[in-house]
Order: structure tokens, then sequence, then C-alpha cells
């Protein structure tokens, strides 16, 4: 379908443009990593289980990482009018949201893939098995907090004091994503099946399903002139 | 205008005054005292209501983010404004009474209980909605930026509702007069009384505050013609 | 049980508080805005006609 070429290309464009630079990913990956080393100092790791405390730390992490990469890719998008030039195309409002949608998720979950088997190693806490559950987990949860985050994000950068508005809009909003992310990466981590996290599960699905398809539609009135 | 129109500012303040004043003596003198919790729990009365209210308020700002979109009327968004400002109040009230009647009782000022959660969390998406609808200049860009944030909150709040239930459980509440669970029926007239004490109040206010809302619009439409005017 | 009249008499105080100052600037909105509303209006009518 044209929609998901034209938003496949802008996927691409943003992946080739921090191809070139890494600046963002790598500005993302090393505050995350400052954030769980900052994180290792709030709590006595030695006495406290990493398997119960450890989904908030991680996703803690990830949220606020995934501020920096939401911002990013509308503020790029200001300089120079882009914007104008993308909408002028003519692009469908739609593609460019699932355009950047999966571009931030793609920023994110790069970041995810290596800071888990990190904090795996730096709180000594075992992984193997669980490896796929996580992915999962990964996925899903990170899917809603893009794809309204996409929305969001494109709504603060054309506000004042947008860098403000954005974390406050986002973590009100995603408050029943990240306790299912919370909840679903405990159960993963302490070694259930998947099938025990089923309820969180649905409420993460049906966060992902209720606000990409919203953001989706009402992405066109936040880029329209 | 119609006699009934003009004597309207008049009239429902009065029968406002006169609801408030029976839900006061009812939750006062009427509802029995609560066996375990004593007469704190006629916090209670205008505490509950008062969510109950908040919530609604954010459903109709919902509702009118989503007709602005539909019908691009200024109208519909002075009434999403208006009724999550509103709304905003009648969140506070609920967020300072339930500490002061936890205190007491439970001896903890605030719980992270499922219910006392989501109202914390509807307020903070109610200052949002406030502050972007401050951060933007343009009239239009406001508009339609608050009805997407409009929108997007009020689908939220349900699903935050499930989500947080899940994660803490019920209101450990269980108010009663003698045995048995649940809302005591002998309490249950006051408590319906006192949701249509907030239904009123919530009436009157908004409609003091959607016309401030419109005449704000029409002031700078004023504006806009004098400058150009000037210009010519 | 008695000596909670103190939270009791807070928690109604505040609402009522809470209510009379949001009905107060709300008023004084109303008025300011009506007043500069008949301000402008007048300008608009003295303004030369061209």
């Amino acid at each position: 379908m044209d929609l998901l070429r034209k938003a496949g290309a802008i996927w691409m464009k943003d992946l080739r443009l921090e191809w070139r630079t890494l600046d963002s990913i790598s500005g993302m990956f090393f505050f995350s990593l400052l954030v769980l080393v900052i994180f290792n100092f709030t709590f006595d790791f030695t006495t406290a289980d990493f398997k119960e405390i450890g989904p908030g730390v991680l996703w803690v992490t990830f949220t606020f990482a995934g501020i920096l990469s939401l911002s990013h890719s509308f503020v790029i998008e200001k300089e120079g009018d882009c914007m104008q030039g993308l909408l002028l195309a003519p692009v469908d409002p739609g593609s460019i949201y699932i355009g950047k949608m999966l571009s931030n998720l793609t920023m994110m979950l790069g970041v995810e893939v290596i800071l888990v088997p990190l904090s795996a190693v730096l709180f000594n806490y075992p992984i193997y098995g669980k490896m796929g559950s996580l992915a999962a987990v990964l996925g899903v949860s990170t899917l809603g907090f893009a794809g309204v985050g996409t929305l969001l994000g494109a709504l603060t950068a054309r506000t004042r004091r947008g860098e403000v508005l954005l974390p406050l809009l986002l973590f009100s909003i995603c408050v029943p994503i990240i306790i299912a992310a919370v909840q679903t990466t405990k159960v993963v981590m302490r070694g259930g099946p998947l099938s025990d996290a089923k309820e969180w599960f649905m409420i993460a699905a049906a966060f992902d399903a209720v606000f990409v398809s919203a953001s989706f539609l009402t992405f066109q009135f936040i880029v329209e002139e | 205008m119609s006699t009934f129109r003009k004597s309207l500012p008049y009239i429902l303040p009065l029968i406002l005054f006169a609801m408030v004043v029976k839900g006061l003596h009812g939750a006062f003198f009427e509802a029995p005292t609560e066996a375990q919790m004593g007469d704190v729990q006629r916090i209670f009365y205008f505490h509950a209501p008062a969510g109950i209210m908040a919530f609604l308020a954010f459903a109709v700002t919902g509702v009118a983010s989503f007709l602005y979109l539909w019908r691009k009327s200024l109208l519909y968004d002075v009434v999403a404004h208006a009724s999550a400002e509103v709304g905003l109040v009648f969140c506070t009230i609920v967020l300072v009474t339930g500490p002061l009647w936890a205190r007491p009782v439970w001896g903890t000022w605030w719980t992270w209980e499922a219910r006392l959660t989501m109202t914390l969390v509807l307020w903070l998406i109610y200052v949002s909605y406030v502050l972007v609808r401050g951060y933007t200049d343009d009239r239009d860009q406001q508009a339609r930026f608050s009805a997407v944030l409009g929108i997007v909150g009020a689908l939220d709040i349900y699903i935050v509702y499930k989500s947080v239930t899940w994660w803490r459980g019920l209101h450990p509440v269980v108010l009663q007069a003698s045995g048995g669970g649940g809302l005591d029926p002998e309490m249950r007239p006051v408590f319906i009384f006192c949701i249509f004490v907030y239904l009123m109040l919530y009436a009157c206010l908004m409609a003091i505050r959607v016309p401030i809302g419109c005449a704000e619009d029409e002031l700078a439409r004023l504006r806009e013609a004098l400058a150009r005017r000037r210009r010519a | 049980m008695k000596d909670n009249f103190g939270y009791l008499f807070t928690a109604y105080t505040f609402i009522w508080v809470l209510l009379a100052v949001y009905l107060g600037i709300l008023m004084g909105k109303q008025r300011s805005i009506r007043r500069r509303i008949d301000e402008l209006s007048e300008k608009l009518e003295n303004l030369p006609k061209n």
C-alpha cells in the first residue's frame, strides 16, 4: 500500500540519518547506562533481589531514554522546515506518523537490546532461558510507548517549553503501559512462563491497539498548518 | 430574552444553594455514623461524588474535543477547556479530602491504592491539558492540540482504571453503620443526593465558565478587527 | 473518634474555600473581559469609516 511504502521511506530516511552520525542512539545508550549506574547506588543490590526491583529500574531507564529519542525525532524536522516539505511532497500525515513511530521504536528497541544483557552482567542476573519472553515483553511495551510518544513528541515540538511538557504528558498517559511492562517483566524474570502474565499482556496489547490507532488518526491535526 | 432565560442566573444558584444545604444536612445529620471510622467518615459524602464528577468532566472534555476536530466550531473547544478547568477543581478536592480522611482512619496521609492513584494520574493529565493550552500561542493550534490531548486523555482514563485496579486491588473501604459489607444502605440516599449536588455544581460552574471562554474569543476577534481597520 | 473532627472540619472548609476562590477568579475574569470588550467596541465605533 502506498501509505506503508511512504512510511517505510520515512523510516529508512531517519535510520540512514542516524546511521551517519549515531549521535542520538549513542546519547540514549550512555544516558541509560548512567541511569543504571545511579540506580546501583540507590539500592543495595547485594541484599536486594534484582528480580523484584530490576523490572522497575529497567523500565524507568528505558522510558527516560525514550524521551530523548522522541523529542529529537521532531526537532530534526523543525530545522529547515522539513515537516512542511514532507507534507507538500505530498505525504499523508498518517504515513509520516507510521514512519516516525517505527524509527522511534527502532531506536528504543536498539538501546533495550544492548541494555538488557548489559544489566544482566552488571547486576549478576541470569537471562539465558528468558530471551524470547523478554523480547516479546520489550516489543509489546515499547510499541505502546513509542506509539503515543510519537504523537506527543510532535505536539510538544511545536509548543513553548516542549522539553518540559513532553515528559509530563508522556508519563501521565503511559501509566498503564509502564505498569504492564514492569509486571510482565517481573513475571519473566521470576522464571514463570509468559502465560502467567496473560492479563498484563492483554492490557499492554489493548493500550497498543487503542493508542497507535488514536495517534494515527489524530496525527494530522498536529502537523497541519 | 424570555423571562425564563433572564431569571436562570438567579434560579440556578438558588437551587444549588438549597441542594448544598440539604446535602450537608444529610451528610452530617441524616447519615448514620460509621461503625469503625466514626464521624470523620462523613468526608466521604463530599469526597467520592467529587471524584465521580472529576471523571465525568473529563469525559465531557473528551467528547467536546472529538466534536471540535470533527465540526471545527470553536464553541466545542471552549466547552472542552471549561470542563477541564472545572474538572481540575473537583479533582483537587478529591486529592486533598482523601488524605484528610485517610490520615485519622488508616494512619497514613497517602496510600498508592487504586482509586487515589488513578485520581492523581487524572489530575496530572488535566494539568498537562491546561499547560499545553497555556504554551501554544496560535488560537487554532491551541484548539487542535488540546483537542488531540483531550481525546487521548479520555481514552487513557479507562485503561488507567483497569491497569491500576489490577495492580493494586480495589479501594479497601467498606463503609457500614453496622455489620455487613459495601456501602451501607442507610448511607446510600445521602451519597446519591450528593452526587446530584455535584452535578448541579458542575452545571452552574460551566454556565459561568463557558461564556467567559466565548467572551475571550470575542475579545480576540475585536482586537483583530481593530488592528485590521487601523492598518487599512 | 471525637477528636477527628479537626480533619472533618478542615476537609469541608477546604472544599468551600477552593470553590469560593475559583468562583471569585471566574467573576473577576468575567468583569475584566466585559470591560475590555466594551472599550474595544467603542474604539471600533469611533474609528473613521473608510
